[in-house]
């Protein structure tokens, strides 16, 4: 098993938004969590990279305990995320921007690597996601799509062997939609990749995970195969207010 | 013809004996300049014992003026430093400041250590000092750790009229020993200003180094979302920490010149807000691309302030930031953005001045 979470319990003043949520992933997998606004979803996310202590609960990853552990630690351990919003440095190429995530790694420690060897290194994850030409180019002039590729290179550069994605469809259009669902398949192929997906776009996510929880409300409503999760009457009635023809 | 000079292509290149070229580009932005500053730097005293008698303003009170502008900038330096390494505006580095003074004053008075010996010791105590300070770099940002720092200075004050019989209130410590044992005044000037410009262009060359290294790329990533600087493995305590404590022991041999070079030091003149504004405006009005800048703003301010003094005499400090005003509203990009247009591709650590939301 990669992630074990066990009761994990996220309060902000009165409001519980994570509530006593247990989750188990193999590894392999491909997890989709789906839910409504509001659910607890990109909570979970921040709990599990450490952005956020959590209340109450445990996390495992790989066997080690990660509850108390920095989030540079858990990177460092294998686990990687995107964000909702993308959450890039600007002023900085694309190309830098997944530098620093070399240099960060544990690897650059290890390896005793320069910058300029992370430099190139970078180069190889901006090919992967069909960036190279946009090496140069400040992030602040690209548009949305190439920001949430970025991210997926950005997070591919930790050397992860879990990645947490995070609406990575939100704003795209549904070509755009459609060619990063591949990419993300094709990621988890290429370097055998466990995935956590948050997702809203429902049409494409049932058709990209093997597995789905369900949120609302801080708390997993419902798990189980695709098929079976937008016919749970539960789903429907909290989120998706109809059934969803897959 | 020995030396044939030809404009050719936005550079001048000089043929000396058509053996020998050197080419030089013309527009500044592609000059490589920090050794021709450097020695223009250097030789700055030449040029004032070279200025004609008469004038409003003496080279005894520029070279002095350039001594202060030289301690300005070795703080404005760390404070830009601590600035991009940290993400945290400190609002105190006069705290800092007066503490390196204190220790050499101190160490020197009472104990009899010479320059050398309490160079060391301010900076070790202030770094120490830092140190013990340093977690406020983990537990706050923003405003509120802005506040924190800006109630340090006031701390400082209360501390020393509190203990007069330590620190001297407005007194001071007097009869400290000089930085250096020569008699003519002037060659005095002299020397303190080179030993300054020493510290000053050691500091600027070794922060140089780090912003262009990994080091420099880690923090600039700290300084810009720090949140993400740690989701990407970089160990953002461990650095902040660690240039806070630096950063404030340089801070404080900024206080160690001070104290040698006047033979006396009175906290409460460093504590007041104007060394406060000094340096932090030595960053903003230099330019937000980090050091240099503040350099150019550690000069522009000091001997602005100098440069008015004879003309409109007491009211000098309020002209001074009648300017400073001017020069921030004109020059969002500081003086150093007059001559460096941002190389599209080279990612250099700056501070941000946020002006529009």
């Amino acid at each position: 098993m990669v992630l074990h979470a066990n009761n994990l319990v996220k309060r902000f003043g009165g409001i519980v938004a994570v509530n006593n949520v247990s989750l188990k992933i193999n590894g392999g997998e491909v997890v989709g969590l789906i839910g409504p606004n509001g659910s607890g979803k990109t909570t979970l996310i921040n709990l599990v990279s450490g952005f956020y202590k959590p209340d109450g609960g445990r996390i495992v990853f790989e066997g080690i305990d990660i509850t108390k552990k920095e989030p540079y630690e858990r990177v460092k351990l294998g686990i990687a995320r995107t964000f909702q919003i993308p959450r890039l440095i600007s002023n900085m190429t694309a190309l830098q921007n997944v530098a620093y995530a070399i240099v960060g790694s544990k690897r650059f420690r290890e390896k005793k690597m320069t910058l300029e060897e992370a430099l190139s290194e970078a180069i190889y994850y901006l090919d992967i996601v069909g960036l190279l030409r946009k090496r140069d180019v400040l992030v602040k002039d690209l548009p949305l799509y190439e920001q949430r590729l970025l991210e997926l290179a950005r997070a591919l550069a930790t050397n992860p062997r879990f990645i947490m994605v995070d609406e990575v469809m939100a704003g795209l259009n549904p070509v755009e939609a459609d060619n990063v669902a591949k990419l993300v398949q094709r990621l988890r192929e290429e370097f055998k990749l466990t995935i956590l997906w948050v997702e809203h776009v429902l049409r494409i996510i049932m058709r990209s995970v093997e597995r789905v929880l369900v949120m609302n409300e801080g708390k997993i409503i419902a798990e189980g195969l695709p098929h079976e999760v937008v016919k749970n009457p539960v789903v429907v009635k909290a989120y998706i207010g109809e059934e969803v023809v897959l | 013809m020995v030396i044939r000079v030809e404009a050719r292509r936005g550079r001048l290149i000089i043929h000396v004996l058509n053996k020998w070229r050197f080419a030089w580009n013309v527009e500044p932005r592609y000059w490589r300049n920090p050794l021709i500053v450097a020695i223009l730097w250097i030789c700055l005293p030449l040029l004032i014992l070279l200025m004609p008698r008469g004038l409003p303003i003496g080279p005894t009170t520029l070279l002095s003026a350039l001594f202060l502008a030289n301690v300005v900038s070795i703080s404005a330096i760390a404070h830009a430093f601590q600035t991009i390494g940290t993400g945290r505006l400190n609002f105190g580095p006069n705290f800092f400041v007066v503490v390196g003074g204190y220790v050499a004053a101190l160490l020197n008075k009472n104990y009899g250590l010479g320059p050398a010996l309490t160079f060391l010791a301010a900076f070790g105590i202030t770094a120490l000092v830092g140190l013990a300070l340093s977690p406020l770099t983990i537990i706050s940002r923003g405003l509120y750790f802005t506040l924190i720092t800006m109630i340090l200075p006031f701390i400082m004050h209360e501390l020393v009229y509190w203990r007069v019989d330590i620190f001297g209130a407005e007194t001071g410590i007097p009869g400290i020993t000089r930085l250096i044992a020569v008699e003519s005044m002037m060659d005095y000037y002299i020397i303190c200003f080179y030993i300054s410009l020493a510290i000053a262009l050691i500091l600027l060359f070794i922060v140089d180094k780090i912003f262009r290294s990994r080091w420099g790329f880690m923090l600039g990533v700290i300084n810009e979302d720090e949140d993400v600087a740690a989701s990407f493995g970089i160990e953002t305590k461990k650095i902040k920490v660690t240039i806070f404590t630096l950063t404030s022991g340089v801070m404080g041999i900024s206080g160690w010149l001070i104290a040698h070079y006047y033979g006396s030091f009175a906290g409460t003149l460093w504590l007041d807000p104007w060394l406060l504004i000094f340096i932090l405006l030595s960053s903003v009005i230099g330019g937000k691309s980090a050091i240099y800048g503040s350099v150019l703003g550690a000069y522009f301010v000091v001997l602005a302030r100098d440069m008015l003094r004879p003309f409109i005499g007491g009211l000098a400090l309020l002209g001074l930031y009648a300017v400073l005003l001017v020069t921030l509203y004109l020059l969002p990009e500081g003086l150093w953005g007059l001559y460096r247009k941002p190389r599209y591709r080279e990612y250099v650590p700056r501070i941000y001045v946020r002006r529009k939301l």
